[in-house]
């Protein structure tokens, strides 16, 4: 648009933003009683926040090295979290997770996702950094925002405790449809030493995600969504898996504070293409989540590791899980659950029991939904 | 790789859709609340389409982010917010998930209301959660007062003047007709509520805080402990004892509380009235606009409906 500009008014332009120029630098500092600067520079600082999470266990077979979590009292995770838009056209996140070693009792701190994401594009956001892969849906949760104290039994054993997290690059489009559908395409460094870590480099591996969510009501929502992955492996061989998750969750309109509940499903399956016999794993978790007061739920889950099974005598997995959760409020939780495991190669079952105590200061990023 | 091929062609497939998009003959706004989004169908009438991401039942700080509201504001012209830390919990993620870039905060098509309609409780001093769920910015619940609605109205007016230029002084002239209508009512309200005698009132939280300052009226107690905190039997007994002591007639539920405690204090105080009363446009079928809400709440103070 072509304005016209007097030359008066040039001048009075070009006087009010040496003004604006001259004063910036002032403006920043305020003068307070006591005669010390006080600077709004810390209002750019980025939002900063910290979970953490403590535990304490025991279960029947004692403290079982292939369990997550030792017996007794332990620390389970704490994370520190910083956000901030970075600019006009991205928004940093980094997370960092400190954990203690079951067996060595040493302490570590590790990134766990630090990416940058586009912030300027219509219908697609772009991501680079650290991530959790979206690979199903529990995969892409953070441990403080787990429905269980620990992750379904078939995500340990596919992906590793730390599940698929990688460096990567991904695409997320929303797609022009009336309901949420949304589909990712990640382009991942492929080093997860359980599926990937190809000895030819660069290795890349893949996944994709479709995600589709319907408001059933103004009460319920139903989510459809369907995973694949592929990349090749530590054996030269290619890893593929695919996995798809059902989730149905109801919160009524009137009353919702007191009274929701979640059912999830979720089930994957990844072969290695090794010895087609004994390299292909897949299982299910299924969970029901049930608030029936202001601060207190009551949930079940039941899982099943080894559908299909790979040869007639391979050892398949049961476990089911009661849990009880107390939240005094949507930053502190405690949550008391037991755990029944039984693979079918073992004499006995597995009873286990734990308290787990969940907090969070500072400024909570809001959970996805 | 086939995944880059597969993440090229979806980008070119995605930016197809974005260059060739037509404009929208209506301005498409999305609001967090209904009461903000019954002021922005009255200031846009016919030239836009408005609808709310809360329902007027619900207690708007403890909203979901769910992917629908995702959907629709990706097709927002303009999303209007409370702000004062009222959508913390779910906004930031709708915004992101909806990647539109018009309605993200700093740009025209984000505008939050809260800050610059003078909000009322901003605490001094040091704020920590160990006060309960305090709002460092201000009590957030401004649409309660007719007069800070108004400002509100006029607010929207600008900002969907600067979207629609076109139409901007019927905005304006949308926005100060509501102006006009609240201001009369609210002096007839003021004389009813004068009438009434009643001073000293009781509430569930401090949703009210702000229509009981402009009609003149004291809150010298809420039922919870701290906000956000359910009641306990310790501070419902001393609750109860100040209803005594001071001879206080009403107490006020937002009916997206449960009413059970204040049913006890009832039974305990028989001379006390106790009302549930919607917050929020939509939350009961007699307030489906702001106007008829105010109208309900001052019902509920002159001693009317009471359930």
């Amino acid at each position: 648009m072509k304005t016209f500009q007097h030359p008066f008014a040039k001048i009075l332009s070009a006087a009010a933003f040496a003004a604006t120029f001259a004063n910036s630098a002032s403006a920043q500092v305020v003068q307070t009683p006591t005669g010390v600067p006080v600077t709004r520079g810390k209002a750019l600082n980025p939002d900063i926040g910290m979970n953490f999470l403590g535990l304490v266990q025991e279960s029947s077979q004692g403290s079982d090295p292939n369990s997550s979590f030792p017996d007794g009292i332990s620390f389970q995770e704490a994370e520190l979290l910083f956000s901030a838009d970075v600019d006009p056209y991205f928004h940093g996140v980094g997370l960092f997770s400190i954990s203690q070693d079951p067996t060595t009792r040493e302490f570590g701190f590790e990134p766990e996702e630090i990416y940058l994401e586009t912030i300027f594009l219509p219908s697609v956001s772009l991501r680079a950094g650290k991530f959790k892969a979206a690979f199903g849906r529990h995969n892409l949760l953070h441990t403080h925002a787990f429905p269980f104290i620990d992750a379904p039994l078939i995500l340990d054993e596919i992906f590793g405790d730390e599940g698929l997290n990688e460096m990567g690059i991904s695409g997320a489009v929303l797609l022009p449809t009336p309901w949420f559908s949304e589909v990712t395409a990640q382009a991942l460094s492929g080093d997860n030493s359980l599926i990937f870590n190809s000895p030819t480099a660069p290795g890349y591996a893949g996944v994709a995600h479709l995600k589709n969510l319907w408001d059933l009501s103004d009460s319920t929502t139903l989510e459809f969504g369907a995973s694949g992955l592929t990349g090749g492996n530590s054996f030269d061989a290619q890893s593929k898996g695919w996995g798809t998750d059902l989730t149905l969750k109801w919160r009524p309109a009137e009353g919702g504070k007191y009274r929701a509940f979640i059912w999830s499903t979720e089930y994957m399956r990844v072969t290695r293409e090794l010895d087609p016999a004994g390299e292909d794993l897949g299982g299910i978790a299924s969970w029901f989540q049930y608030q029936f007061a202001e601060r207190w739920w009551a949930q079940a889950r039941v899982e099943f590791v080894g559908i299909p099974k790979p040869t007639d005598d391979a050892a398949t997995t049961q476990k089911q899980s009661v849990l009880l959760g107390f939240f005094p409020t949507e930053f502190s939780g405690f949550r008391l659950q037991y755990d029944h495991l039984k693979p079918s190669d073992a004499e006995t079952a597995e009873h286990r029991v734990a308290l787990q105590w969940n907090i969070s200061i500072g400024a909570h990023p809001a959970h996805n939904y | 790789m086939r995944q880059f091929k597969i993440l090229g062609i979806t980008l070119l497939w995605i930016s197809a859709f974005t260059i060739t998009a037509p404009a929208h003959a209506k301005l498409d706004v999305l609001a967090t609340t209904t009461d903000l989004a019954y002021i922005a169908s009255r200031v846009a009438g016919d030239l836009g389409s408005v609808s709310s991401i809360a329902k007027g039942t619900q207690d708007p700080h403890y909203i979901e982010a769910k992917p629908s509201y995702m959907v629709k504001a990706s097709k927002a012209d303009l999303v209007l917010a409370v702000g004062l830390e009222l959508e913390i919990g779910y906004l930031p993620n709708i915004l992101r998930g909806a990647r539109n870039p018009k309605i993200m905060p700093g740009n025209p098509g984000y505008l939050e209301l809260g800050p610059q309609v003078n909000p009322l409780e901003i605490p001094r001093g040091k704020v920590t959660r160990a006060e309960g769920d305090v709002h460092p910015d201000g009590n957030p619940h401004f649409t309660l007062d007719p007069v800070r609605a108004s400002d509100a109205a006029m607010l929207i007016a600008r900002r969907m003047g600067e979207l629609d230029s076109e139409n901007a002084e019927q905005f304006a002239e949308n926005a100060k007709t509501l102006q006009a209508e609240l201001s009369e009512k609210t002096k007839q309200w003021q004389e009813r509520i004068r009438k009434s005698g009643v001073k000293n009132i009781v509430s569930y939280h401090k949703t009210l805080t702000y229509f009981f300052n402009r009609f003149g009226l004291q809150n010298p107690a809420i039922l919870e402990p701290k906000p956000g905190i359910p009641p306990t039997s310790g501070h419902i007994l001393e609750v109860t004892r100040l209803i005594r002591s001071e001879k206080i007639p009403l107490i006020l539920v937002e009916n997206f509380f449960d009413p059970a405690v204040t049913r006890k204090i009832a039974q305990e105080v028989p001379s006390v009235r106790v009302v549930v009363v919607p917050v929020a446009v939509g939350g009961a079928s007699e307030a489906s606009t702001l106007p008829e809400l105010y109208e309900a709440l001052v019902r509920a103070v002159e001693g009317g409906a009471g359930r």
